[in-house]
């Protein structure tokens, strides 16, 4: 007990300290004062002020490898996507009951098929690119192979084939549709031109090889407008490979015609 | 000339037409998601193993198609009754039409012999009634579940490179990261779904941003040694460290060209912290930035090689930058805030970038990823939930990302997709940061 009571009754000569620490103190918030009022320029204004990159924000990079919702959808199946404002009303007028649940529009789809496939059908033996021009694909050709189906609101055509056994599409319709993916993927809008609202189609043919590569890509018809039509090649050049062609494919390349419709 | 043309035209026509193939499509036509289903595999035997390995196989397959992103999955409570393991089972009405409405159909059977396990798989296009194989797979393996694990993200693969057109799936990828779990910042490893964790060094020292080659036989990362912050190198094949020569002053997060010849880093031995690039064999340093203010962070364009994004702190708080690999052509990318981190996309064409948009007084900016189009220099916010997102980097697909964030609490590592959805959490353990996925 007496030793603590040492301790507690021993007088340090602690002024000298005291003096010490009240000089720092008032030196630290000195030169923290002068850094604050003195020299504020260097410091705070211009921290996270644009100027450099002219860089924007965007609603949507389509371009990320991964499929970009469909700009309309009106089905009525479980979806995340919009069409369900629109799907109310039509299920109500045209169609009786047993027939509400597929689509409508599907329905009224099919029907112009039959008429114009007579049509392609007799143009074959003719040269076979007036018929081209006669009917676009999918607008009226036989829609091909179990994807016609896609063909949605909004298409403006769907995918054809011609030539060879004339099968590649129906046989392969997953191959089609990886094309058609991958190449709406690399498609960048805004090389086109800005001034350009609307375009004729541009029509660019390439050929995939049996490694899936691109080759041999041109432009088989011009929309008119420079940008459009290289920025419809660049997307096709800019492909490293649509994946090999089905094993059990036989020949060596398919050839493919890809149109794009450019509207702002 | 003309005429001629005219004349042969049909005949030039109707040859190639004999020779090959044609497809025509276009845009606008609408590209949704495939609608895949995948009723789970079947045993096709009596062994008791069976039931254990169809679990983890089923389990494994179903979450890597659901995570690649191309597919729309088809709920199991739509499928038809009746199990599917062989061709002959599938009914393609009732997988096409309504509840289902599927467009491809994934399935098979898996039968236990002895120690070996066998798989067959299969993937149809049920649309297609006359041809309907896309795939037919056979795998052979242990009977563990390990290797049932394996077999099914093998599967899950090919039918992601078929249908996704041509790029490889990333099941059999692999994710290092940084974990203190153990009471020292180590580097650890995983498979891509968070499974199979594992400690990869033993140094007991601090090891940050480990970044791996892409062969896939060495990491680089920066360590605390005897000599300060030096870069390392650690051989997965002898699974111990190699030696890298040491550059004195503080050698931060090294990063690998594409071809694997080169390293860039951070190294502050003349002052600033600069950009410098190395051989992988440590040889050959040269020194790229000469900037006041630090510059860090390099990165290197992954598919030419021939650029180097990085940070830069010249005009106060960071920012990125790009330069070609010899330090010509600086370019600044991000506008105003704070914003660190940046990886390339393995197409080359987008930066991803951890930024604070708004940063400073009054402004409590939440730290994001973004990422961005670099020719356009357009950018998407990808992460919106609060916490501070950092450490961003591409799946070797280009389709996820793969991030550090704080919004569960502690420190962790989450993935996504590249367009910001579908995000979870891998890791819970400890804090885990800095991941950084494998290059296939």
């Amino acid at each position: 007990m007496a030793a603590n009571a040492e301790i507690f009754f021993e007088h340090d000569r602690w002024g000298r300290n005291l003096t010490w620490s009240l000089v720092l103190h008032v030196a630290v918030a000195g030169s923290i004062l002068f850094y604050a009022v003195v020299v504020p320029t260097s410091h705070g204004e211009g921290w996270g002020v644009g100027g450099g990159g002219d860089a924007m924000g965007v609603t949507l990079v389509s371009t990320v490898p991964l499929p970009a919702k469909p700009t309309q959808t009106q089905n009525v199946l479980a979806n995340d996507s919009k069409g369900v404002t629109q799907s109310e009303p039509k299920p109500v007028e045209k169609v009786p009951e047993p027939d509400a649940i597929p689509i409508p529009d599907k329905i009224s789809k099919t029907k112009p098929v039959p008429k114009t496939s007579a049509t392609k059908e007799k143009a074959k033996p003719e040269p076979v690119q007036e018929a081209d021009n006669v009917v676009p694909f999918g607008q009226g050709g036989p829609v091909s192979g179990p994807y016609g189906t896609f063909s949605a609101n909004g298409a403006k055509g769907g995918f054809g084939f011609t030539g060879g056994g004339g099968d590649f599409g129906s046989r392969y319709a997953w191959y089609v549709r990886v094309v058609q993916q991958k190449v709406s993927e690399n498609w960048l809008k805004y090389e086109v031109d800005p001034r350009i609202s609307t375009a004729q189609r541009v029509y660019i043919t390439f050929d995939v090889m049996r490694d899936g590569r691109p080759a041999n890509v041109q432009v088989e018809q011009s929309s008119g407008v420079p940008s459009l039509d290289q920025s419809a090649t660049r997307a096709i050049q800019r492909i490293d490979t649509f994946g090999p062609l089905p094993s059990d494919y036989a020949a060596n390349k398919v050839s493919v015609e890809f149109w794009f419709d450019y509207k702002r | 000339m003309m005429r001629f043309s005219k004349l042969f035209l049909p005949l030039i026509f109707l040859a190639s037409a004999f020779a090959q193939d044609w497809i025509k499509t276009g845009t606008g036509l609408g590209v949704d998601k495939v609608r895949l289903a995948v009723p789970d595999f079947t045993a096709a035997g009596q062994d008791p193993k069976n039931a254990e390995l169809l679990k983890v196989f089923n389990e494994t397959l179903w979450n890597d198609l659901d995570n690649a992103g191309i597919f729309d999955m088809v709920s199991k409570s739509f499928y038809p009754l009746g199990q599917v393991g062989n061709p002959a089972d599938v009914k393609f009405e009732s997988w096409s039409a309504a509840p289902p409405s599927a467009a491809m159909l994934a399935f098979g059977n898996l039968s236990a012999s002895g120690n070996g396990m066998t798989v067959q798989g299969w993937l149809y296009d049920v649309k297609n009634v006359t041809s309907p194989q896309v795939l037919g797979k056979q795998y052979q393996d242990a009977a563990t579940s390990d290797a049932a694990r394996i077999t099914a993200h093998k599967f899950a693969d090919e039918i992601i490179f078929r249908l996704g057109g041509g790029i490889a799936g990333i099941a059999e990828s692999k994710i290092y990261f940084v974990s203190s779990r153990g009471g020292h910042k180590e580097v650890w490893a995983m498979d891509y779904d968070g499974a199979n964790q594992h400690a990869v060094t033993h140094l007991n020292s601090i090891s940050l941003s480990p970044r791996v080659s892409p062969d896939g036989s060495r990491i680089a990362f920066s360590s605390m040694t005897k000599n300060g912050w030096e870069i390392l190198m650690y051989s997965l094949d002898l699974n111990r460290l190699v030696s890298f020569p040491r550059f004195g002053g503080t050698n931060l997060s090294p990063a690998w060209s594409s071809d694997g010849t080169k390293l860039a880093f951070s190294s502050s031995r003349s002052g600033d912290p600069e950009i410098y690039t190395v051989d992988s064999s440590g040889a050959n340093l040269k020194r790229v930035t000469s900037f006041k203010g630090p510059d860090v962070s390099p990165a290197w364009n992954r598919k030419t090689g021939a650029q180097i994004a990085w940070v830069s702190g010249r005009t106060g708080l960071p920012q990125v930058y790009t330069m070609e690999a010899d330090g010509t052509n600086v370019q600044r990318l991000t506008d105003q805030g704070y914003a660190v981190s940046p990886a390339w996309s393995p197409n080359g064409q987008f930066l991803v970038v951890s930024w604070m948009r708004k940063y400073g007084p009054g402004a409590p900016g939440a730290q994001d990823i973004y990422i961005m189009d670099i020719a356009s220099k357009q950018w998407v916010q990808l992460t919106h939930d609060g916490g501070r997102n950092d450490f961003p980097c591409w799946s070797p697909d280009g389709r996820h990302i793969i991030f550090q964030s704080s919004r569960a609490g502690t420190l962790q590592i989450w993935t996504m997709l590249a367009d910001g959805t579908n995000q979870k959490q891998l890791t819970f353990a400890g804090s885990n940061t800095q991941p950084n996925w494998s290059w296939k």
